[in-house]
């Protein structure tokens, strides 16, 4: 009698939660419109990096060029040391910077979440201060060069992107849903020292916050090439492949924008500018190891929601 | 006495440091350049080191700055008052521009170093470019703030004809030049006929073209992106005024001679000669190096450089090309301060970073070696001493590949060997040429619009608008050209002409 009872139950909520075929098939193809419109572009960008000079010359972008090519890899190929030094940068840079920065983040947000630590609210106002006012480039520029030193070195590309007031404030926010007092009180009685309780205890819980926290930070190190275009003046070895995209392009967009100032010199500089080709063929390099991080991270932010609805 | 001894012995270790660092001998002096294509300058830098050592009394470090990333690079170092950057190349078009920033007392007074130690200099370029580099400072008096390089130190815009495609379609260069841009519909109709519907004869820089049909400068201080102003030069005799006009800035988009020539373009435009593609910012350019590569096109617009037709980027199209220039060269201020180098009123070092400024443009050996490279790495030697960069098999050396400063960025170019591409004699009739160029009258004039900021935001917003798609035919000027004008009278467009046209009065002591 339970059993059916629940049954009968169970068979209620199955039905309230079930689509009709129409609806199913409705959001199917809304869903597979929207997956369509996040991978034909970088589908377009591996297209274009394969297509022929000539054909963008006289066709422009397409996705049936006139005529195919491995042109632009054989040409990054032949970048040779600069590519490799600046892929191998950006791991490096992307990998220190994600473990510091999450590390900073951690230590920094869990005491702001306990209730029993005095300083609170003056920890909690220090950075979220600086989260609403910036120092603005040029003293932020000052400060970094002739106080910190970071100039021409890796710590230059790490070190200014360390402390993330926004990240701070979500991972102090998930210690305050996911970490109840009871367990930290329950942990202390047991004789956890601090280090045991936050390392032992907390740090478990909140494996899919710092997933968060750490898919944020590493996209962001990645990314960059606004520090080294700011820090990076004579030592070129250690300048991430963002950069170097980055330098291609913004060379283009200033050719552009003043070849009639300069004159004949910048119709020369223009032509000896990297081919169309060979800047998707860098997204391509760029693209890929970021897209591979995803499904490594999703994992634990996933397993992280599972873990809140058994709960609840 | 555990403190104090760590102490003493911290402070023991800091002084032998300093001890230590000035054991080190010769100061370093840091330069920023513009424009460069460099990613190992190693070989070349020591051989700089080893000349100079003498010479200057410093160790040279290079920032290799790039087209895209100078500007940041630069106003940074400067704001900043970064030490670590002794000297940055500095001109009228630059984010740090030249005229501002020696006012604002970003740049080093050079007048007592040059009489100090600036013989060889005065003597290597002329005194025209002295003069241009001499502009008021921040205390309100006109000093020497930079080392004008000498390059090419005058301009004209020309039209870049396909004279291959010319020919066959029947036409000569005399006749491109006798109809004139308001005239070469029928060349270009015949062009659409024989080369078929998806060809556009008439490759345009729209706003090159505009100064090109209405004989205009750039005048220096007017707002970067889009310019307001317009000066007419007469091309009669161009260091006279108009006889139309005289020595008067106008709006550049309410003249007539602007009326006439958007009506022109609207008609080329109309009748299939123009790519739409070049109407609009962000493919402008990108097309029309493509169109320029492929060499399809008939008539394009090119700021003309001596000896541009000689080089790889025209020859490598593969057709004959002739430059028709609008106007003889002339000189006016953005080109007379088209690329020099300040020193950083930060920097530690000016005396020694003068000294190498000085060297720099009047030692050949020294002007080869960081611009050319070192000879068997960046370059060989042919025969005739002419320098080649290309290898036996007509690639680019890799030396040379990467290291590819921007000359005329550097100082004075004339002192450079000729090189193989080049041809022999290259350099000096490239000296003589342009010391055939005209000042214009108002050369030397540089528009203060600090009292007109404001307006001159909101101009260029109202331009940027309009002026590309009126210069490029795309829309009708009979509509829209009135609404343009009307956007900038409010925008304050006649306030602003009153402050320029003052200064000019006052610059010509009218």
């Amino acid at each position: 009698m339970q059993t059916s009872a629940r049954k009968k139950i169970k068979g209620t909520t199955a039905s309230l939660n079930r689509f009709g075929p129409g609806a199913q098939a409705l959001f199917h193809v809304l869903l597979g419109l929207f997956a369509l419109l996040c991978i034909i572009p970088f589908v377009f960008v591996i297209i274009i990096s394969f297509t022929s000079e000539e054909s963008i010359r006289q066709i422009g972008y397409s996705f049936h060029p006139l005529s195919w090519s491995t042109q632009a890899y054989t040409y990054t190929f032949q970048l040779g040391d600069q590519l490799w030094r600046s892929y191998a940068n950006s791991f490096l840079i992307t990998i220190i910077g994600t473990v510091l920065s999450v590390l900073m983040c951690f230590l920094y947000a869990y005491p702001l979440f306990r209730k029993d630590y005095g300083y609170r609210n003056f920890f909690n106002f220090l950075s979220f201060f600086t989260m609403i006012f910036g120092g603005g480039l040029v003293p932020t520029f000052v400060i970094c060069k002739s106080v910190l030193g970071l100039s021409d070195n890796y710590a230059a590309l790490i070190v200014p992107m360390l402390f993330s007031p926004f990240n701070i404030i979500i991972m102090r926010t998930f210690f305050q849903t996911s970490v109840p007092t009871e367990l930290i009180e329950a942990a202390t009685i047991d004789g956890s020292g601090e280090y045991g309780t936050l390392f032992r205890i907390v740090f478990p819980i909140v494996t899919p916050g710092i997933a968060t926290v750490a898919l944020l930070v590493a996209l962001g190190y990645w990314n960059e090439w606004f520090l080294s275009l700011l820090y990076i003046n004579k030592n070129m070895n250690i300048i991430p492949l963002q950069y170097l995209l980055m330098r291609m392009q913004r060379n283009a967009d200033f050719l552009a924008k003043n070849s009639g100032m300069i004159g004949a010199d910048a119709s020369r500089a223009a032509t000896q500018l990297p081919s169309q080709t060979l800047k998707m063929a860098l997204v391509v390099f760029i693209v890929v190891p970021i897209a591979c991080a995803y499904p490594f991270f999703q994992r634990y932010v996933v397993s992280g929601l599972t873990i809140g609805s058994v709960k609840g | 006495m555990k403190r104090l001894v760590s102490l003493v012995l911290s402070l023991a270790l800091v002084l032998s440091l300093c001890a230590f660092a000035q054991a080190d001998d010769l100061p370093t002096i840091t330069i920023m350049f513009h424009g460069s294509n460099v990613s190992d300058d190693s070989v070349v830098l020591e051989k700089v080191n080893e000349y100079i050592a003498d010479k200057v009394g410093a160790k040279l470090e290079v920032i290799w700055g790039t087209w895209g990333d100078f500007d940041d690079k630069a106003t940074n170092a400067l704001l900043s008052g970064d030490s670590d950057v002794d000297m940055i190349f500095t001109c009228s078009w630059s984010a740090d521009e030249f005229n501002k920033y020696a006012k604002d007392g970003y740049f080093y007074e050079l007048d007592e170093l040059v009489d100090a130690y600036g013989a060889e200099l005065k003597a290597a370029i002329p005194e025209a470019l002295m003069t241009a580099a001499t502009v008021v400072g921040p205390d309100g008096e006109k000093h020497i703030y930079a080392v004008n390089g000498f390059k090419d130190t005058a301009t004209q815009i020309a039209w870049d004809v396909n004279v291959t495609l010319l020919n066959e379609l029947g036409y000569t260069l005399d006749d491109v030049k006798n109809l004139g841009f308001f005239g070469w519909g029928e060349i270009f109709a015949k062009a659409k006929e024989v080369k078929g519907d998806a060809f556009y004869p008439f490759l345009v820089e729209p706003m090159v073209a505009e100064r090109a049909v209405t004989n205009t400068i750039i005048v220096t201080g007017d707002s970067g992106n889009v310019n307001l102003l317009s000066y007419y030069m007469n091309p009669d005799d161009l260091t006279q005024p108009t006889e139309k006009y005289g020595n008067v800035m106008l709006n550049k988009f309410a003249t007539e001679e602007y009326k006439a020539f958007a009506e022109t373009m609207r008609a080329y435009y109309v009748a299939g000669y123009i790519d739409p593609a070049l109407a609009v910012a962000e493919t402008s350019n990108d097309t029309r190096t493509n169109a320029q590569k492929e060499a399809n096109y008939l008539i394009g617009t090119q700021s003309y450089a001596y000896g541009y037709e000689y080089s790889a980027e025209v020859t490598s199209r593969g057709i004959e090309v002739a430059y028709l220039p609008c106007t003889d060269p002339y000189v006016d201020t953005t080109v007379s301060q088209g690329a020099m180098i300040a020193i950083s009123s930060a920097s530690e070092h000016p005396e020694e970073s003068f000294k190498f400024l000085n060297l720099l443009n009047s030692d050949p050996t020294l002007m080869t070696l960081l611009n050319y490279g070192v000879e068997g790495v960046q370059y060989n030697l042919t025969e005739d001493g002419l320098v080649d960069f290309y290898g036996e098999d007509n690639e680019l050396l890799p030396g040379r590949s990467a290291y590819q400063p921007w000359t005329n960025g550097m100082g004075n170019v004339t002192i450079l060997p000729d090189t193989k591409s080049e041809g022999a004699g290259f350099r000096k009739a490239f000296q003589e040429f342009y010391a055939s160029g005209k000042a214009i009258p108002v050369l030397g004039f540089i528009f203060d619009s600090s009292e007109v900021e404001t307006e001159m935001g909101a101009l260029a917003n109202v331009a940027a608008q309009y002026a590309l798609a009126l210069d490029c035919g795309a829309v009708d000027p009979e509509t829209e050209l009135p609404k343009f004008l009307s956007a900038l009278d409010a925008a304050g467009m006649q306030k602003y002409l009153d402050a320029a046209n003052e200064q000019v009065k006052a610059f010509l002591g009218e």
